[in-house]
């Protein structure tokens, strides 16, 4: 068997590819490529058994063939080659021979009996997205994602197809974020949840093309452009997030988002490296923020302006939770909801983008005196 | 030359329920359980004692001797209440105390004969304090180390004080009977007085080779004792760092759900610890020794955690991960460090973790009072 293939295409293909290819695998086998060639068309594909890639090129090859390549060594020397038209050819042994004008690359490949089949998502189910949207809209929430394997449903992200539109949702429990997309409306209302690490590759793999998502009960499948992704969805029930939601905050705090924000990165530098807490003394029309690191004897004030007609409170939060969920606001100006010292606060840009609804929680830290 | 004081408080669990019940002054109240029952007398009141009663005797026995005593059955959660009065009203004047038990204290003193004065004065001015502010009487014994100061205490009861001048300890210890001595107990004194030893005056006139030929460290340690010597440190807990247990088996096991059953258990003791000191773990780790010694260890950081189900879930996580090779283990253990006092940290989930948390301080309050066996965590493997 053999083809031509010029290296940047192939460079280009294969780094599409790789982030399926998992960084430490009790299976050596994962760490290939699995290259198809049918009927002049060249299907590179990967997986680490959680997520899988695969893309496909034209080619001219005189048979059909399947092999498996170790990924990161073929990765590395096309990537090295830069421009250059290399051709590939199969010898007996499991041989695998690039020639470039001026070298020869042996490699061995293996046959691709054991490698594991890249599940098929059924085609039916379909929803297509522009893809600038959809990586908004990931971006914007997966940063509240668990970290902590204990509530499996938290580590991943929420795709929730609802009445009023098409819900993505991420929560640690310790903060929470629900992004709506109000135009993809749904009539049943359908829950997905997409593992943190699928989340993770697909902002990386989306563009300003549409992308179009089938999901089934235990897959979702994405092809973005000629790529296909595919990823297993976690099968647990995502935690009943609404009911958390409270409803009877009333006090309203209307400010700039990055006021608030640089003063919370100062915070951050004066908090303890143990609570990391803040505290706002919110009053009329003026919020006082603050930090102290008691250990170290160091601590720090600034006053904001604000809109604030509500009950004076006091409340802690953690300066880094604080700063993930301001920094994830494209507003200018956001209202925090409060009820009281020890209830969930809500977070919302102060005027909702078209066609879009935000909304961050964030709990308390309980502050001691 | 240390100074140090051992206060005991004279028969506490009677004169907390006498504060309770001042009608019980002066009659004989025996603190144990049900006099039909197999419990023992954790305490009895001085008049109870002139019936021949003791601590530790049998409650059915005491119940014998004194059928006309008033039985009770105590109020635990006082008594921890009151000892921590004590130690509170202590604080106030002492720069170092040792808790040693629920009624008995040790307070350095050394160094405080400048603002204080007179020693044995100002031992009847505290044990006058305690006396007035809480009604608890109590004895207080003074030496230069803590073995004469807890026997100086004994010595003279209730409401003695007992001052033992550096240089006397010898003078004072000597006609002591032997059974005076801490760490002396039945089988010990069985022994002593068959060799024609009766008082402490007897053990420290013998040579010490003596002792530790025939008794060991523990005998060295008793002729030292004899000899007035004695610890001069309090012994203040530091700051705990880490709760960690472990077991060796016995024979070598591969078994992996015998395994498993015995991280149970050792979740079940340090997550008991844990809440007992009212701390919250965020990293749980292992340990796994193989027989061929190979020893690994994991660890994890989650949500700071009390509770043995979560616990013991990363546990299993954990061990599951690290027990790879069909080779026997020898030892196993579970370990928890970087503690956060109560979470200060709100959690949007509450509602189930609430319902647990009330189990676990039902739990607690079982085990305070009857003991960690008392109650068991059912196998969590399956629940959820």
């Amino acid at each position: 068997m053999e083809f031509n293939v010029n290296s940047k295409v192939l460079e280009k293909l294969l780094s599409k590819i790789i982030p399926a290819i998992p960084n430490r695998t009790p299976m050596p086998i994962l760490e290939n490529f699995l290259f198809e060639i049918s009927d002049n068309q060249l299907t590179v594909s990967a997986t680490d058994l959680e997520i899988a890639l695969k893309a496909s090129i034209n080619v001219t090859a005189d048979e059909n063939i399947k092999m498996v390549i170790p990924a990161k060594l073929l990765f590395d020397i096309i990537r090295s080659l830069g421009d250059a038209q290399i051709h590939f050819q199969t010898e007996v042994n499991a041989k695998l021979i690039m020639k470039t004008e001026t070298g020869t690359y042996n490699l061995s490949y293996s046959y691709p009996d054991e490698f594991p089949t890249v599940p098929v998502v059924p085609k039916d189910n379909l929803i297509s997205i522009n893809g600038a949207l959809l990586k908004k809209s990931i971006d914007q929430t997966s940063f509240a994602m668990s970290k902590e394997d204990m509530r499996p449903a938290m580590t991943g992200a929420l795709l929730e197809f609802s009445e009023d539109g098409l819900r993505f949702v991420a929560t640690d429990g310790h903060r929470l974020v629900k992004y709506i997309n109000k135009s993809i409306k749904s009539d049943a209302l359908e829950q997905y949840i997409i593992p943190e690490r699928a989340i993770t590759v697909l902002s990386k793999l989306l563009t300003d093309s549409d992308v179009k998502i089938h999901l089934s009960k235990t897959y979702v499948s994405f092809h973005i452009d000629d790529l296909e992704f595919i990823s297993r969805l976690i099968g647990e029930k995502y935690p009943a997030y609404s009911s958390v939601i409270p409803l009877e905050n009333e006090n309203q705090m209307k400010l700039k988002t990055a006021d608030l924000l640089s003063a919370i990165k100062r915070m951050m530098l004066f908090s303890s490296a143990n609570s990391k807490q803040v505290r706002f003394t919110i009053s009329e029309n003026l919020l006082e923020v603050s930090a102290e690191d008691v250990d170290h004897g160091s601590s720090a004030k600034e006053t904001i302006i604000c809109d604030y007609a509500g009950v004076p409170i006091v409340i802690g939060f953690n300066t880094a939770y604080v700063n993930d969920v301001l920094s994830h606001f494209e507003a200018k100006e956001i209202i925090f909801f409060l009820q009281s010292a020890t209830k969930a606060c809500i977070i919302e840009p102060s005027e909702q983008a078209a066609n879009e609804d935000l909304m961050m929680l964030l709990m308390p830290v309980r502050i001691n005196n | 030359m240390h100074t140090i004081f051992h206060l005991d408080l004279d028969a506490f669990f009677v004169s907390v329920e006498r504060v309770l019940d001042p009608s019980l002054e002066g009659k004989p109240v025996i603190v144990g359980g049900d006099p039909e029952g197999r419990g023992v007398v954790s305490t009895c009141s001085y008049e109870a004692r002139k019936f021949g009663l003791h601590s530790a005797m049998p409650i059915r026995q005491a119940y014998k001797l004194c059928p006309q005593g008033i039985y009770l059955r105590g109020h635990f959660s006082e008594y921890i209440h009151y000892s921590k009065a004590v130690k509170k009203i202590l604080e106030e004047y002492a720069p170092l105390i040792e808790q040693s038990s629920i009624d008995e204290y040790y307070i350095d003193f050394t160094g405080c004969e400048k603002i204080y004065g007179d020693f044995p004065k100002f031992a009847l001015f505290l044990q006058n304090e305690i006396k007035e502010k809480l009604s608890l009487p109590c004895s207080i014994g003074i030496g230069s180390n803590k073995t004469i100061a807890k026997i100086g205490s004994d010595f003279k009861k209730p409401m003695g004080v007992t001052y033992v001048a550096p240089g006397d300890e010898k003078k004072f210890l000597s006609p002591l009977p032997v059974e005076k001595m801490p760490g002396v107990g039945k089988v010990t004194l069985k022994e002593l007085q068959s060799r024609g030893i009766y008082t402490v005056g007897d053990i420290a006139k013998l040579p010490q080779d003596y002792f530790a030929t025939d008794f060991g460290k523990s005998g060295l340690d008793l002729w030292r004792k004899a000899n007035g010597e004695g610890t001069e440190f309090l012994t203040i807990k530091r700051e705990q760092k880490s709760i960690s247990k472990e077991t060796t088996y016995s024979e070598d096991v591969v078994d992996k759900k015998l395994l498993e059953d015995t991280l149970f258990n050792l979740t079940s003791k340090v997550a008991q610890t844990l809440r007992d000191n009212n701390f919250m773990a965020s990293t749980i780790g292992i340990k796994l020794r193989y027989s061929d010694f190979q020893t690994i260890e994991r660890a994890k950081t989650i949500r700071p955690t009390d509770d043995d189900k979560v616990i013991y879930e990363t546990v299993v996580d954990l061990f599951r991960k690290a027990f790879t090779r069909r080779v026997a283990v020898r030892l196993i253990g579970v370990h928890l460090t970087k503690f956060a006092n109560f979470a200060e940290q709100g959690y949007l989930f509450e509602s189930e973790d609430e319902k647990r948390k009330k189990l676990l301080k039902a739990v607690n309050i079982v085990r305070s009072k009857y003991g960690f066996g008392s109650v068991q965590l059912g196998s969590l493997k399956e629940a959820d």
